[in-house]
């Protein structure tokens, strides 16, 4: 194969490219697909190492390590223990509490970032003076860096010096709510809603343009009002974009840590604070395991059966899609 | 629209109702942090609600740079930011461009690879990466992110990917007939052509890293530990007691850098949520 | 054109090639196996500047102090790392721990069962500045024969300064404002009559709590515990403390019942109504009626606040016999495996021995570790000789020590107190029902923590 590099390197390819499709006729591969296949391998090849030895390594590792009492310290003497870090996760009733608390915020959470993000959307798509100006007053919050999201709230919801407080306190004196202790899960709700509306309502405005104006105008002008237009124009075509973001959503907030982590007061300076009870969420409670117990097997089991759950979740969330999402049928869009 | 003009002037009245509603939502915790930035800690933690300060106390903010070495914190994130993006973004547009434009046997198997990365939670690779990494001495170090850069990022090359199919198939037949190798024709032809995507991607990366508090909490010390991490106890008195409105002043200064990128490249952000957001 | 595209290919495969040459090379060195300690006996003469790492808090090891002793040791170099115990198990997990530590004595007896601790006894035999006479009482945190007998044996370390923490500081305008008699200072009390009083000084306004009426230091609520029931000759543990018993054992539910009724009358900060800063802060401010704190505490007490109307009392007592240490004993220890144990040495003895020692003596935010230091304690103000006095009278009551559980780390029973100590004063979980959840959870931890070491 190398015979033809002279000629290519002195840029009379026709002649290889010729002789490669006669190559191509006697063997399996011609010179040009080779040279594709090496290139491909080279440009892919630090994705490669990365994946092999940041992803494949240490999730066997973590394997590996799940299944022994390993505790940072122990290498020399670790044992193994079998499948006990798993029966014990499945068993334990503070795991259980944990993940209680995270599908609670899970169906607090999605369903109410879907609707009001696709709410103002729908908003938003109508002629609305001033749209560049709400969607970067909407969007900004996602650029703000969480540390600094969670200082701004611990000062909104503060218990004593908080502006909510503050204001209610001039309607009702000596007003102190405690949003971060005792309204934890609504309070970060409602942070996660300020964060996260921005980028929504940025989709869904995108998809709802995306829908072509002439199916909405046929549609009037076949006698339908405007919610009928909504119900049976608009929606069914905004269900692909939905589904998708329902997916993201779902996997995002069963993994979601870091706010209340950051929440609890003397926090920030390692992992091993504790947020409020109503939102001891399944990662806190995994942390807690890490880098408070030096309990690794177990809390890496306890990561591996929330990554089973969640693709067990997205799977037959995707059997859910024959009864409700329409894809063009132009374009058969199937999800991997 | 059908309908009365006065049911259309109620529908506008109403919406920019709710989009007014929904704005005070979104700005008053923002104004809450500026204002309360600017008063004395005293004034801060009086049981007397004061909106305003009395006097604007303008100290807080140089106090920021003065009471512990502000500016070593942001030059680690920064160099944490640089070293990531640069790599992230060489990695992830080399194999997004790969995957595009190159046929090979196996591409299919590993784009799939790729796209099946996405689901699995980084938490489940971090840890163990903890581990290994204690084992060998790394941590406490900036190598995780250098690695972590090489490696790429799924969504980035997916992003790219996106991007470079839809260039037309005669440029590398063009290309190829003047004996281009597919180095030459990415860096010469592709790459230069990739302005909106790089100029994303490699926004995205360095605010990721800019905000990043897990990692740097994890893998880092404290005399090398980035911004993000270090501004929420820095601001403290002999005693441990916190000056928040120092913190916040902080954060005010911290949070300019991410604000400052979201308003120079927002068309391309936007665009890049809305090519991921939409498509699956 | 042909120059420019060689230039920039050749460029990028260098900086790969560079970049994974100095990863292989850092990869490579950390790894070695730990090298054998050098012998204990007279310093060997270094031959070339030797890096010492030093986990410090920076506010008590400061830059100065850095420049200092490299100074007058230009044979040695420091680096200081900000304590954070989870980084100090990933340097040990990768046989490279920091040779000197910051610990406190909760931390010991497991660093001392995973054999983290070197034995320091010749060293401070053969010193001249930390003589084993003169010792202060404090220092028996640091002395122990096994795990789980310390209080005496071979020295592993040595405490930086200390106080007597179960002194007591009241605020006068407190008592005054809710009518209750302010004690007389030369006698100790009850813990019962200091719950009495603190109910009586609570005082709430709506859903805020604006003073405390007796807060126990920051809420150690386990240590105390553990005195008080030392008094008695109990215990939490079992003998060989593979096992803690709170249900079954009268004496720990007695004392556990006491922490929960403060904590329900709002007269100590809990996990309903905590403290938005620390209760010291609060205390300054004048938000708390009587503060457990050691006399480390009287150097900031005194506030524009409560200036003048602060009294210290001495330690009170659960069941009638004084015991008054000191429950952190904050410290240094050098590590087992430490690289360079004489120029570790070195700087442990400058540290609690040298200039550092004495500044921190003549401070007043504590007693010193060597009882010779005693006389430098600052005397000036009313409230300094007041305090003073106290604590010469508690002196006699410091010399044991609260053995803490080797097999779990230090804060694990402080942690589940608070985590269903929670869920308790919301009424979700009953008291019984609390200490069982305690007790099985800290028994798991046990567990674990005997299976791990070998």
């Amino acid at each position: 194969m190398d015979i033809h590099l002279p000629l290519v390197q002195k840029g009379r390819s026709v002649r290889t490219q010729q002789s490669a499709a006669n190559t191509q006729a006697r063997k399996g591969m011609s010179p040009r697909a080779w040279r594709q296949a090496r290139a491909f391998y080279l440009f892919i090849s630090p994705w490669l190492l990365g994946f092999i030895f940041l992803s494949i390594v240490p999730l066997l590792v973590g394997l590996l390590i799940s299944f022994s009492n390993y505790d940072g310290l122990n290498l020399m003497e670790v044992k193994s223990v079998g499948l006990r870090n798993y029966a014990r996760a499945l068993g334990d009733t503070e795991t259980q509490y944990a993940l209680q608390r995270t599908a609670l915020w899970t169906l607090l959470n999605v369903p109410l970032w879907l609707a009001i993000s696709f709410g103002l959307a729908m908003l938003m798509n109508q002629k609305v003076k001033g749209r560049g100006f709400f969607r970067t007053i909407f969007y900004l919050p996602s650029a703000v860096p969480v540390v600094a999201i969670v200082w701004i709230w611990k000062i909104f919801l503060d218990k004593n010096y908080g502006m909510v407080n503050g204001l209610l306190g001039l309607i009702r004196p000596g007003t102190a709510l405690p949003w971060l202790t005792d309204y934890a899960l609504q309070s970060l709700t409602a942070i996660s809603l300020w964060t996260g509306l921005g980028s929504g309502m940025v989709i869904f405005l995108a998809g709802l343009q995306g829908i072509p104006t002439e199916l909405e105008e046929a549609a009037r002008i076949d006698g339908a009002n405007g919610l009928q237009v909504w119900r049976h124009v608009t929606l069914p075509l905004m269900t692909p974009v939905l589904f998708f973001q329902l997916v993201l959503a779902i996997i995002t907030s069963m993994q979601a840590y870091v706010v209340p982590m950051l929440i609890s007061p003397g926090s920030g300076q390692n992992l091993s604070n504790l947020p409020p009870r109503g939102v001891y969420l399944y990662m806190i409670h995994t942390f807690q395991q890490i880098f408070v117990f030096r309990r690794f097997g177990y809390g890496i089991a306890m990561l591996w059966l929330l990554f089973i759950l969640i693709i067990v979740l997205t799977f037959l969330v995707f059997r859910t899609q024959r009864y409700w999402v329409y894809y063009e049928t132009e374009t058969e869009e199937k999800k991997a | 629209m059908t309908g009365k003009p006065s049911s259309r002037t109620t529908q506008q009245a109403l919406t920019y109702l709710i989009l007014g509603i929904a704005t005070t939502f979104i700005l008053m915790p923002e104004v809450w942090l500026l204002v309360t930035s600017l008063k004395k800690n005293t004034e801060y933690l009086s049981p007397q609600f004061t909106f305003l300060p009395a006097v604007p106390q303008w100290e807080n903010y140089v106090q920021v740079f003065t009471m512990i070495p502000f500016l070593n914190y942001v030059r680690n994130s920064l160099v944490l930011g640089v070293t990531f993006t640069t790599l992230c973004v060489m990695s992830s547009s080399l194999a997004g461009y790969a995957f595009a434009r190159i046929q090979a046997p196996g591409k299919n198997f590993f784009f799939s690879i790729v796209i099946a990365l996405l689901m699995i939670p980084a938490i489940v690779t971090v840890i163990p990466q903890f581990v290994i990494f204690s084992q060998v001495g790394l941590t406490g170090t900036y190598w995780p992110w250098v690695l972590w850069g090489i490696g790429g990022s799924s969504f980035h090359i997916f992003l790219f990917r996106q991007f470079f199919a839809n260039f037309p198939r005669e440029l590398e037949e063009a290309a190829e007939l003047d004996g281009c190798g597919p180095f030459r024709i990415f860096l010469e032809i592709f790459l230069p052509n990739a302005q909106p995507v790089l100029a994303t991607s490699a926004i995205l990366n360095f605010m990721w890293v800019w905000s990043d508090w897990f990692n740097p909490i994890i893998f880092l010390s404290d005399a090398n530990t980035t911004l993000a991490v270090k501004l929420n106890y820095a601001y403290v008195t002999p005693q441990g007691q916190q000056l928040t409105p120092i913190v916040l002043a902080a954060c005010v200064l911290y949070v300019m850098v991410p604000v400052v990128m979201f308003f120079l490249g927002q068309k391309h952000i936007l665009q890049g949520i809305v090519t991921s957001g939409l498509k699956g | 054109m042909a120059t420019r595209k060689i230039t920039r290919r050749e460029m990028l495969k260098l900086s790969g090639t560079a970049a994974l040459g100095t990863l292989l090379a850092a990869c490579a060195t950390p790894a070695s196996p730990p090298q054998a300690p050098a012998s204990t006996s007279a310093p060997a003469v270094a031959s070339g500047p030797v890096k010492i790492s030093v986990m410090h808090d920076p506010k008590e090891f400061t830059e100065d102090m850095i420049k200092q002793f490299e100074a007058a040791n230009p044979n040695i170099k420091l680096e200081v790392i900000k304590t954070d115990m989870t980084r100090f198990y990933a340097m040990a997990a990768a046989g490279n721990p920091p040779d000197v530590v910051r610990v406190q004595a909760p931390d010991l007896p497991q660093l001392l069962s995973r054999k983290l601790l070197k034995d320091l006894t010749p060293y401070f035999q053969g010193s001249s500045l930390l003589k084993p006479d003169d010792l202060a009482p404090a220092n028996n945190y640091y002395k122990a024969k096994s795990p789980t007998q310390f209080g005496d044996g071979p020295i592993y370390g040595m405490v930086k300064d200390w106080s007597p923490d179960f002194t007591l500081f009241i605020y006068t305008a407190a008592f005054e404002e809710a009518k209750v008699p302010v004690p007389d200072a030369t006698k100790s009390l009850t813990y019962d009559e200091l719950a009495d009083m603190g109910k009586k000084l609570t005082k709430v306004q709506g859903d805020k709590v604006i003073r405390w009426g007796f807060d126990l230091a920051d809420g150690w609520i386990d240590r105390i515990w553990m005195n008080m029931l030392a008094e008695k000759g109990a215990s939490l543990f079992s003998a060989d403390y593979k096992k803690i018993n709170l249900v079954n054992n009268d004496e720990a539910r007695k004392a556990a019942k006491y922490f929960f009724d403060l904590q329900k009358a709002n007269a100590m900060a809990n996990p309903l109504n905590p403290s938005t800063d620390w209760i010291g802060a609060d205390f300054t401010k004048g938000m708390v009626g009587i503060i457990q704190y050691g006399y480390w505490f009287s150097a900031m007490a005194e506030s524009d606040v409560t200036k003048g109307k602060v009294v210290m009392l001495p330690s009170p007592t659960w069941a009638g016999k004084r015991r008054g240490p000191t429950m952190t004993a904050t410290g240094t220890v050098i590590s087992a495996k430490t690289k360079n144990p004489d120029a570790a040495w070195k700087l442990f003895e400058w540290y609690h021995g040298g200039a550092p020692s004495v500044e921190r003596a003549k401070g007043g935010w504590g007693v010193p570790g060597l009882k010779s230091q005693y006389a430098m304690i600052p005397t000036d103000s009313p409230f300094q000789k007041q305090a003073r006095a106290i604590l010469d009278a508690e002196l006699p009551y410091t010399n044991d020590v609260i053995q803490f559980n080797p097999y779990i780390s230090g804060d694990t029973v402080y942690n589940l107190w608070n985590k269903y100590v929670e869920q308790a004063l919301r009424g979700s979980l009953s008291f019984d029902d609390m200490l069982k959840k305690i007790e099985a959870e800290a028994n798991t931890a046990i567990q674990e923590g005997a299976d791990r070491i070998v």
